[in-house]
């Protein structure tokens, strides 16, 4: 209910500012992203036998509107839309709609002033296997600074929601909810221009929230969960999905080259390893490639 | 008849001489070549002629320069001008702009503003002022203020012409954004007097300009 009310709030604040074309202040922002990516464990499984891994192709598209209210404020508010197709584990496709408004401040006049940000997204995440159908909702503030033209750096602490109500439950007095999930985490990140092309980034993260894992049944897991589910996405009648409370820590190294002032390739790589309750632990290596355009 | 016809001859003949000198005297020309390392011309190279003497014409009233704002960038990248030069900073983007300088020889601020700001700059000290947007930082110009009126800027083909010189002695310098080492270290000492054609070549040291990337990268959200 919460989440509706902000969403519409959210949605309709952005209908209403993107409407307002008339404003010789605001720019347009669009930005289209288009790439693929592999993700080692999209299971999250604990053990081999249950990871599954996949390739996605992955596009995504924004329009909004930049306001700079001040010289040292600004605010943009966007909409925007994001599908990802993946080539074994269909039921994981999905198409994504939401909306994101995001405000920064500088503390002084120039390139190199700290800043702060604060960032809301809001979307509707609709799968082709509706048991993952659900509403995001992530609250990100980040203060950062620009060191020298060519390094920045910024650290982050983020709240996230996944609201979700499609599992049924398996296990009298278990829920079925699985992706009712809900975490905070901390982050801090670093980029490194090394050419007037080549932008180096690297980002270490932390995040302590409910986990979801797809595996076979086991005491551990069975006792670590907090809600189960039949998941069949990944095929066989063996695999449940299940809610789990855990810490993840992410470690990413990116390289993005510039074609052109609004156009860029960009590579990357994350390894994740989450820890959860009863020595349960696992981890992947998501690596992907992005064509991203700022028209 | 013989001596007035003697006379006159050499009484032309020294007329022309002066005239000849004096043309020379306010016509002598500098032609440079900028080329880097590599041997590729240097676009946006600023030249400089300084009189030897220290002597040098007071500039006449300097006209009003110009940098623009389009497309998210500031045209010229750099601009040459005389001390005491005013700037207007017309803003053709359809967004605002708020352009500053912290550089000792200009602090100023424009404010938050779009079209044209109510007042042109003033640059009156010599030196090199670092332009940039508070709102968009990939965005930077330079303004060369020389304190001597003779100058030019190179073109695309890395060449600059600096006309109707004084016929003197000159101490040449060569100074652009992404020079190696300082300005001072392209010195060369150049006479007019000799030639109303001087030609200079440099080739100079080019060191990667630190500046703001503005492609998009992935994963860091708004370019912003």
């Amino acid at each position: 209910m919460r989440f509706r009310f902000l969403f519409c709030a959210v949605f309709t604040a952005t209908t209403l500012v993107l409407s307002h074309s008339g404003n010789a202040c605001a720019e347009w922002l669009q930005d289209v992203d288009a790439g693929i990516f592999y993700d080692s464990n999209l299971s999250r499984a604990p053990t081999p036998p249950d990871e599954r891994a996949d390739t996605a192709l992955d596009v995504s598209a924004a329009l909004g509107r930049l306001f700079a209210p001040t010289s040292n404020d600004l605010l943009a508010v966007t909409a925007f839309a994001r599908a990802d197709w993946y080539q074994r584990y269909t039921g994981l496709d999905v198409v994504a709609l939401g909306v994101r408004a995001h405000w920064r401040h500088k503390f002084a006049v120039g390139y190199d002033a700290p800043w702060l940000a604060v960032a809301l997204d809001g979307s509707r995440d609709d799968y082709r296997d509706t048991l993952r159908d659900s509403r995001r909702l992530e609250l990100k503030a980040e203060l950062g600074r620009r060191f020298t033209p060519v390094l920045d750096g910024a650290f982050g602490v983020a709240l996230d929601r996944r609201y979700d109500n499609n599992g049924t439950p398996v296990v009298p007095d278990i829920p079925g909810d699985v992706f009712n999930l809900r975490g905070v985490s901390g982050d801090v990140r670093l980029g490194y221009a090394i050419t007037d092309a080549w932008l180096l980034g690297a980002r270490a993260a932390v995040r302590r929230g409910d986990v979801e894992s797809t595996a076979q049944p086991s005491l551990p897991i069975f006792l670590a969960s907090s809600a189960i589910a039949e998941d069949h996405v990944f095929g066989g009648d063996d695999l449940y999905a299940y809610r789990l409370r855990g810490t993840t820590w992410t470690a990413a190294l990116s390289a993005s080259l510039a074609l052109d002032d609004r156009t860029s390739l960009n590579f990357s790589f994350a390894g994740e390893r989450t820890n959860a309750a009863y020595g349960l632990q696992y981890s992947s290596r998501v690596a992907g490639l992005l064509l991203a355009y700022r028209p | 008849m013989t001596c007035i016809r003697s006379f006159a001859v050499r009484a032309l003949a020294v007329g022309l001489a002066l005239a000849s000198s004096c043309a020379r005297a306010e016509g002598t020309t500098i032609a440079a070549t900028v080329t880097d390392m590599k041997g590729k011309p240097v676009a946006d190279a600023v030249v400089v002629a300084i009189p030897a003497d220290g002597a040098s014409k007071p500039a006449a009233k300097s006209r009003e320069a110009t940098i623009d704002q389009i497309d998210l960038e500031f045209v010229p990248r750099v601009l040459a001008i005389s001390v005491g030069t005013p700037v207007t900073f017309p803003n053709h983007d359809r967004v605002r702009h708020h352009v500053y300088s912290f550089s000792p020889a200009k602090r100023f601020e424009l404010p938050l503003y779009s079209g044209m700001p109510a007042q042109a700059v003033v640059f009156d000290q010599p030196g090199v002022v670092v332009l940039g947007c508070n709102i968009h930082d990939w965005m930077i110009s330079y303004v060369y203020v020389s304190e001597s009126p003779y100058y030019a800027k190179t073109g695309p083909d890395g060449r600059a012409t600096i006309n109707e010189l004084p016929s003197r002695a000159y101490v040449v310098r060569v100074w652009h954004p992404e020079l190696e080492g300082p300005e001072e270290g392209t010195r060369r000492n150049v006479d007019t007097s000799r030639s109303a054609r001087a030609d200079v070549a440099w080739q100079v040291d080019l060191r990667p300009e630190m500046k703001v990337r503005r492609a998009p990268a992935a994963g860091r959200g708004s370019r912003y």
